[in-house]
């Protein structure tokens, strides 16, 4: 085989330290959230208004090794209409951020039990993230509820 | 799941022995991004957690076993393992194992005594003593019934078969894990069975050698706490009892170690170390054999004064 033939293991081993990875920044993460909107501050320093009325409350959990970063976009009724992964940096459990995992997390609300293995599913091999990622959309809607909800 | 198969687009216009070796690059980038830690938080203590199924890892462990009663006493125990998860709660693993000896008047009263992993050598009692030797191979299973993350507590058995030349060996393990602080905090317990025959020379005719039964009987506790992220630090205690049966009748020994343990677990790779001493607890049991109890320190068989344990693993 020649030389050049290998010339694609470099890349092959390059693809493999795509774990570490940010995916989104915060202004990405807004955008791929509610498309098309304006953000603005508000009292907490990582939750952003929408121009639609929505909220967008960044937060991290606790991983296997290091923190786990998430975002939950919050639709003006209180009910979930997106979470993503902003960056993972784990050897695996990464299947946290296939989006039909994170599809059940969409219509959730503060008073969503938001319980694995109740009306959240477990991921067999990422228990530990797929816990910590769905207590860290419990308490962020907590939060929502608390200090978020009805104001201007 | 993310994969960033940089290396695929170009494939369709290769000739075949370059789309082999992409083929080839592809699997490697398959395996590897696979491939994941399960690394052990502490260095004698197991936990509950496991490969998820699919997972591969490769572990080293080394463990320095010094002083005994007086004279010189060292031991370098080597172990090199391969992991793999064959489902979520079911983990296999092979071990090598291989250790590096010396003793000199280290024995009951002033004797040159080979270690445990040695007692087929016939040693004199003035002879300074030093060996090496392959000691054998294990296999290792675990499997997790309960998970601290979604159960109560966690909750796995565990077993171990070792053969080797004059030795074969099989260690059970109860284990529990329960974690606290959202999962900063991890205490385990281990209660260990480890029945073993061992091929030795006879006491009145070291040239016959007779086989005899022995159990390990161990009870053992840690606790580690993740204080920035990558890092852990706590303690393990470890209870190790020896009796001359299968049935727990026959005490021999019974010492307690203690010491702190730190770990490390970043993406693909893991260490964890841990340091043990000996406590002056020990006392007088039906099987002690005269002069290994040394003010409250047994000196017996594996036993000694202070140990340490690095273990090193990577994913691959």
């Amino acid at each position: 085989m020649k030389a050049s033939q290998w010339i694609w293991l470099p890349a092959a081993v390059i693809s493999t330290a795509a774990h570490a990875t940010t995916y989104f920044s915060v202004e990405q993460v807004q955008r791929a959230i509610f498309p098309g909107a304006s953000f603005s501050a508000t009292s907490l320093p990582n939750a952003w208004r929408a121009s639609n009325g929505g909220y967008v409350i960044v937060d991290r959990v606790v991983g296997k090794h290091e923190y786990i970063t998430l975002a939950v976009g919050i639709h003006s009724n209180g009910t979930v209409k997106q979470i993503e992964i902003m960056d993972y940096k784990e050897s695996y459990g990464y299947e946290v951020r296939e989006a039909p995992w994170r599809a059940q997390f969409v219509g959730k609300s503060a008073s969503s039990p938001l319980q694995l293995n109740g009306d959240i599913t477990n991921i067999s091999g990422a228990t530990l993230s797929s816990r910590h990622v769905t207590d860290g959309v419990k308490r962020i809607l907590q939060v929502y509820e608390t200090s978020l909800k009805g104001k201007r | 799941m993310d994969k960033k198969f940089g290396a695929a687009r170009p494939y369709i216009t290769m000739s075949m022995r370059r789309c082999r070796s992409v083929a080839l690059a592809l699997l490697l980038a398959m395996f590897a991004s696979a491939a994941g830690a399960e690394e052990s938080m502490f260095a004698f203590v197991y936990t509950t957690d496991l490969l998820p199924q699919g997972k591969s890892e490769v572990e080293q462990w080394v463990t320095w076993r010094h002083q005994k009663n007086g004279g010189f006493y060292d031991q370098l125990e080597g172990r090199t393992e391969f992991e793999y998860g064959l489902t979520d709660r079911l983990q296999v693993a092979l071990y090598a194992n291989y250790n590096w000896t010396q003793a000199f008047h280290n024995g009951p009263f002033g004797a040159t005594t080979p270690p445990e992993q040695f007692a087929d050598y016939v040693v004199g009692p003035d002879d300074i003593f030093r060996a090496s030797r392959f000691t054998g191979i294990s296999g290792e299973a675990i499997y997790r019934i309960l998970s601290p993350y979604t159960d109560p507590i966690g909750l796995a058995l565990y077993t171990e078969p070792t053969i080797g030349k004059n030795f074969f060996e099989l260690e059970n393990k109860i284990i529990l894990q329960k974690n606290f602080f959202d999962d900063l905090l991890t205490i385990a317990f281990n209660f260990t069975y480890a029945p073993e025959f061992r091929n030795l020379p006879g006491d009145d005719d070291p040239s016959v050698f007779n086989w005899q039964e022995e159990t390990d009987a161990n009870f053992a506790l840690a606790a580690s706490y993740r204080f920035i992220e990558n890092w852990s630090a706590g303690f393990e205690f470890l209870n190790e009892r020896e009796y001359n049966s299968f049935n727990f009748t026959h005490l021999s020994n019974s010492a307690y170690h203690l010491g702190p343990t730190l770990h490390f677990g970043g993406e693909r790779f893991f260490f964890t170390a841990t340091a043990l001493w000996q406590m002056p607890w020990a006392t007088v049991h039906s099987d002690t054999v005269p002069g290994t109890l040394v003010n409250g320190f047994v000196l017996d068989n594996d036993f000694e004064k202070f140990r340490f344990r690095l273990k090193a693993g990577y994913t691959f």
